[in-house]
């Protein structure tokens, strides 16, 4: 059975995915959001090598996800345990909160 | 039957990332990341990538998302501490700058030849082929990977503990 549309509407998919991904890391002053606007960016990203890899009959695209999903649990657990030990001293979690090192 | 399905996910995918990025309340940011992981791994399996796609739902949506979910209620945050949240003055940049990334990589893909990529290939992405691969030509790659989850572990473990202070 062979998927009809194209990889040009994937690709443009996962633009609009990593699109919206970076308009979140830049605008939000929330750290959490911050995270959870990165795992779009990651997952923009996971969409774009699935569709190379399944339009190039190349299984490289799909193992390099599989990697990248580990590295992002990786970085979400440590994130977070940062957000919680930031939320512990400085009692805030807005990023523009944290000015201490501002001159 | 298969454009309808790609669509149909491609639009919630969208919707919940908006969601997720606009949203007030963190929690609605996390509930919607739920949906936008639903979506794109039903777009996976739809490429016919099932592993990949399988492995997104458990690995995200079973313990990334838990444990966010986790820490946004033990942070616990007070009703003026959400309500705070004023807009940066940089937002219509943020905004300016996303708009600019995705014309341009509109324009990308129209100009290269990858528009006319239609016809998919024959590669099933099962758990049979993608663990072979895995397990011979990206055996160290794969063990590696355990190094670093090891060094993730040691290191929420001594930050959340204090090791390093006492």
């Amino acid at each position: 059975m062979t998927s009809p549309f194209a990889l040009s509407h994937c690709l443009l998919l996962s633009g609009i995915l990593f699109a919206i991904g970076l308009v979140g890391v830049t605008t939000s002053r929330n750290v959490l959001k911050i995270l959870l606007s990165l795992e779009l960016l990651l997952n923009a990203a996971n969409l774009s090598f699935v569709s190379f890899s399944r339009y190039h009959n190349d299984y490289a695209g799909q193992l390099v996800v599989f990697f990248v999903m580990l590295v992002a649990a990786a970085e979400v657990a440590i994130g977070l345990a940062i957000v919680v030990l930031m939320y512990r001293s400085a009692k805030t979690i807005q990023a523009d909160d944290l000015r201490d090192l501002r001159w | 039957m298969y454009p309808f399905f790609f669509y149909f996910f491609a639009t919630v995918l969208i919707l919940a990332a908006l969601t997720v990025v606009l949203a007030r309340n963190p929690i609605y940011s996390v509930l919607s990341l739920v949906v936008v992981i639903f979506s794109l791994a039903s777009i996976f399996i739809l490429l016919e990538a099932f592993f990949v796609g399988v492995i997104l739902l458990l690995v995200y949506a079973g313990a990334v998302l838990v444990l966010f979910l986790f820490v946004v209620m033990l942070l616990n945050l007070n009703k003026e501490e959400v309500a705070r949240v004023k807009q940066s003055r940089l937002r219509p940049l943020g905004f300016l700058v996303g708009t600019a990334f995705l014309a341009e990589l509109f324009w990308v893909i129209k100009a290269s030849s990858l528009a006319e990529t239609t016809s998919p290939g024959s590669i099933r992405g099962t758990i049979e082929t993608i663990g072979r691969i895995l397990f011979t030509d990206y055996l160290l790659p794969f063990e590696l990977t355990s190094f670093l989850l090891l060094a993730a572990v040691i290191g929420i473990v001594s930050l959340t503990k204090g090791i390093l202070k006492s």
